[in-house]
């Protein structure tokens, strides 16, 4: 039977004994892809479950398309998964997720691969080069310790790909073969283009927690430490080459589709509207935080996007790089710019230095204000309790940022305590009080707050910490971002309050359908019912159609859309929903709803693994500081706007800065949601009658035989 | 790591008949005089023009064409490559490559299949230099024969034959008409419009002269130049 969509195999690398073995996709279908598929394979493979650092040999790492990869699925084409368990969190590393985008994924698939389940650990480094069907593991000598770049370089020179982007095509057989590879001449295909390689640079040879993958100029797979997991089992690349085709069940409904999108629910450039609230919908214009360097420059885009979010200049830096990674040295780099243009340069240069170094810029976001209140304390610098020779003076140039990227990468100075984890470090350091001041913003799993705070903005906190990481998920945040840019620019509100809400209510099926009050974070619901229902229908729809289908995160779900007459957006629409791409791609007959129910499933198996590890109720809380403080300085804007209802139920945009949360009624909010997960309330652990409803006995009875299954409801 | 491949129940197909008892014997022996047909060829009347400084780099042209044709997602099967270096500055980093649908047309003049070229213009639409995937041996001449580089011409590996961009006329898998007188997969599904038909004839004397500024006063406002 064709598996519409997929490749059809799977490939597993036993780094141990350098084998390449083959399975095929199909036990997998029912997972979809990308995460759910991920995590289906994890849980198969990884023979010891209770690991709690990315860097044992025991973990397991699964690179994961989808089937909307290698399509033009719009903004799904190119997105790829990883999951394993990670590393440098706290108080334990769960078995986690992150994703990237770029070529990587389509170039896998056309390769003839779904998946790359990555096992053991090699005793020297490596790098693994995909051709179609061949795999072959070569030493990694000659590129280990080079950046990312460099190495991409040297990889496509060995693979014998040409300069330029005006090449001729290239047989797969005549490009060059290893040694004692003997191969019949039988043409296995041709192509133009250039290898899809994904590597790790300096960070993650040291293992450092916040290393990187990276892909191209500037795909980074930033959260969970996966350089590090690459670095500790020796894997310095994965080059792809991949002359193949997929097959698309319904070909004529994609393209028209696509179309659909395109000329309905996205902004003509001809007609530019800036004012638009929507997210398929956007302009293809990057998405960094400072003024772009010139004008001579492209959008650039993954694989089949609508719109791309980076650019290639002709100034040669900031190539690819977009959001936080240009964003995150930026309120230094005010300080000593002497013109918009130098602020640009510099903003740009520490991106393309990050990407080189593969590490996740992220960490600076608030730990960088960290590390500058330590020194101005008196605590870090030369000769000090924290032993530091930073020039701290030079905070703001490419000099210090190129300095202090080192350092976290390569494990000295202050990274020598730093690359196993910022609460770690703080405690080892004597700084515990930090977590309850907020000096040291981490508020999740030990891992930076991501600018959206749990106090204001409630489904990001909630959904992080009732996951595995800062979730990174913009379902809803764009609610903050639209109308507070509309106070704050005095633009205009495109879409009042209560029509917002009911747009989102009108899509949000199964749980949350025609109950705007889901998004009412007004002090009154904010441990409510209805909250704890739109955090699982986030994780669910984002643990399918995100993490699995592999739609990306910036352009879905468009909940609302000005670009059409009736605001109402693609997501779940009957023309170019994202069941419509699905179906279409897969020749399944999914319903939007389904959709979620795999995400239900996909979550429940993760959340089966993060018991396994050691979750308990007990240590799903925030960094005490959530608790303690209120929330009074915002990162982008001086206040907070979402949709609240106000006593007389009426709708209205509000400031939710300048307050906390309340320890014991987000306790009391994390029993709502256990509950309605069906999980135990007592341990927030899963119960063999909610897995067994799902099919998934199997899960029920590995966690009786660790004795870690939830009991049932008396 | 090979999978195992199942060999064609006969080893001599009549394709490869063809080309090794005549046909490339032919195209091997003869004077090329012989096989070329100038002057002989009309004009196409649909074009594909491209703006290489425009062009987002996302591949959907290239799964697109490929979806039209085959109904299958591929680059190597797309009849419009798009080559792109993540390392290389803007606007060298991106290179389009359409077929000119060229006016004397060498991949038609070199085709040896006879009495009907297997690659012809198509007169009932708009004489499209076309391949008969049914009439093509699998010499590959066309292949070489292509002036550009990379060759405007595939190969396309599954079916053992050459392909080549037409327009889209003919594509199973698309709703609509394709084709001069309807629509262009690429030009319809471009994010940017980075590709535009026309049915202007490009100057055949000057090869950049399908690479066109698209995009105009609009693109200004989204911070780009136009020029």
């Amino acid at each position: 039977m064709t598996l519409y969509g997929y490749a059809g195999k799977i490939l597993r690398l036993d780094m141990t004994n350098r084998k390449a073995i083959a399975i095929d996709t199909e036990p997998y279908r029912r997972w979809g892809g990308g995460h759910g598929m991920g995590s289906a394979l994890f849980w198969d493979f990884c023979k010891n479950k209770t690991i709690t650092d990315g860097r044992d040999p025991a973990n397991v790492c699964c690179v994961v398309t989808s089937p909307l990869n290698g399509t033009i699925v719009p903004s799904a084409g190119g997105r790829c998964e990883v999951v394993g368990v990670g590393v440098g969190q706290y108080p334990i590393s769960w078995y986690t997720r992150t994703n990237f985008g770029g070529r990587f994924s389509t170039m896998l698939k056309y390769a003839g691969w779904d998946a790359i389940v990555i096992e053991g650990k090699a005793d020297r480094p490596v790098w693994v080069d995909i051709r179609n069907d061949q795999v072959y593991f070569h030493n990694a000598q000659d590129i280990w310790g080079k950046d990312t770049w460099t190495a991409q370089h040297d990889i496509r020179k060995l693979t014998g790909t040409k300069k330029g982007t005006k090449t001729k095509w290239q047989d797969l057989d005549a490009l060059p073969q290893p040694e004692n590879v003997q191969r019949s001449e039988e043409e296995l295909g041709r192509t133009t283009q250039k290898p899809a390689i994904l590597c790790i640079g300096t960070a993650g040879e040291t293992q450092a927690c916040h290393a990187c993958l990276i892909h191209d100029a500037g795909n980074g797979a930033g959260q969970g430490g996966f350089g590090a997991v690459w670095g500790s089992k020796n894997l310095k690349a994965i080059s792809v080459l991949g002359t193949g085709a997929i097959e698309v069940h319904d070909p004529k409904t994609l393209i028209q589709a696509r179309v659909v999108t395109k000329e309905k629910y996205v902004s003509s450039w001809q007609e530019p509207d800036f004012q638009a609230w929507t997210r398929i919908g956007r302009l293809p214009n990057p998405i960094i935080q400072v003024a772009p360097p010139t004008s001579e420059r492209r959008p650039q885009s993954c694989q089949g996007c609508i719109n791309g979010c980076r650019s290639r200049y002709k100034v040669g830096y900031g190539n690819e790089s977009a959001c936080q990674e240009t964003s995150w040295y930026g309120p230094y780099v005010r300080r000593v710019a002497k013109s918009r243009q130098e602020d640009t340069e510099i903003n740009l240069k520490a991106a393309d230095l990050v990407q080189q170094y593969g590490l996740n810029s992220f960490v600076f976001q608030t730990g960088l204000h960290w590390l500058e209140h330590l020194h101005e304390e008196g605590v870090l610098g030369p000769g000090r309790k924290i032993p530091s020779d930073l020039p701290w003076e030079k905070l703001g140039t490419l000099d210090f940022a190129e300095k202090i990227i080192h350092a976290l990468s390569t494990r000295t100075d202050i990274g020598a305590d730093l690359a196993d984890g910022w609460i770690q470090a703080a405690l080892k350091w004597g700084r515990e009080e930090d977590l309850h001041t907020g000096a040291l913003q981490f508020s999740y799993w030990g891992v930076p707050e991501h600018g959206y705070d749990p106090r204001a903005e409630l489904e990001w906190g909630y959904g992080s910490i009732m996951g595995d990481r800062d979730m990174n998920l913009h379902c809803f945040n764009y609610i903050f971002t639209n109308v507070s840019a509309a106070f704050a620019f005095g633009k205009p509100l495109r879409i009042s309050a209560e029509e917002l809400v009911n747009l989102h209510a009108r899509k949000m099926a199964p749980y949350a359908k025609d109950r705007p009050e889901v998004l009412d974070f007004s002090d009154a619901n904010m441990y409510s019912e209805a909250v704890a229902q739109l955090v699982r229908w986030q994780q669910h729809y984002c643990r399918f159609y995100k993490n699995s289908a592999l739609f990306c995160d910036l352009k879905w779900p468009d909940f609302f859309n000005t670009n059409v007459p009736d605001l109402d957006g693609a997501t779940a629409s009957a023309d170019a929903g994202e069941q419509v791409f699905w179906n279409a791609v897969t020749g399944d007959n999914l319903s939007f709803e389904d959709g979620i129910e795999i995400g239900r499933q996909i979550w429940n198996l993760d959340n089966a693994i993060w018991t396994l590890q050691g979750r308990h109720r007990d240590i799903v809380h925030f960094s005490p500081y959530i608790y303690k403080t209120k929330f009074n300085k915002g990162e982008l804007f001086p206040f907070y706007m979402w949709t609240t209802r106000d006593e007389q139920g009426e709708w209205h945009y509000t400031d939710l800065m300048g307050r906390s949360l309340e320890k014991d009624k987000f306790d009391e909010w994390k029993t709502i949601f256990y509950q309605l997960e069906g999980w135990d309330t007592k341990t927030g652990w899963p119960t063999r009658s909610t897995l067994e409803k799902m099919d998934m006995a199997f899960v029920a009875d590995e966690l009786q035989g660790a004795g870690r299954l939830g009991e049932e409801k008396s | 790591m090979n999978e195992d491949k199942t060999e064609p129940a006969s080893s001599i197909n009549r394709r490869q008949f063809i080309i090794a008892s005549g046909a490339l014997g032919a195209a091997v022996l003869l004077p090329g005089g012989l096989l070329a047909i100038p002057n002989s060829i009309p004009d196409s009347k649909g074009f594909l023009l491209i703006d290489l400084k425009k062009c987002q780099g996302c591949g959907t042209c290239m799964m697109s064409c490929a979806l039209a044709h085959s109904g299958e997602a591929s680059y190597s099967l797309a009849r419009i490559q798009i080559q792109q270096d993540s390392f290389t500055n803007w606007p060298d980093d991106v290179s389009m490559a359409v077929c000119h649908q060229c006016q004397d047309a060498p991949c038609v003049a070199v085709c040896p299949v006879r009495p009907v070229k297997a690659n012809k213009p198509n007169p009932s639409e708009g004489n499209v230099r076309m391949i008969d995937p049914a009439l093509c041996i699998g010499c590959k001449l066309c292949l070489v024969r292509c002036p550009f580089t990379p060759g405007r011409i595939q190969w396309n590996v599954e079916e053992q034959h050459s392909q080549k961009c037409d327009l889209c006329i003919d594509t199973p898998y698309l709703a609509e008409k394709g084709g001069p007188g309807g629509m262009q997969t690429c030009v319809r599904v471009c994010p940017v419009e980075a590709i535009s038909f026309t049915t202007e004839m490009p100057d055949q004397s000057d090869e950049d002269s399908y690479t066109v500024n698209l995009r105009g006063r609009a693109w200004a406002k989204l911070g780009m130049t136009t020029k």
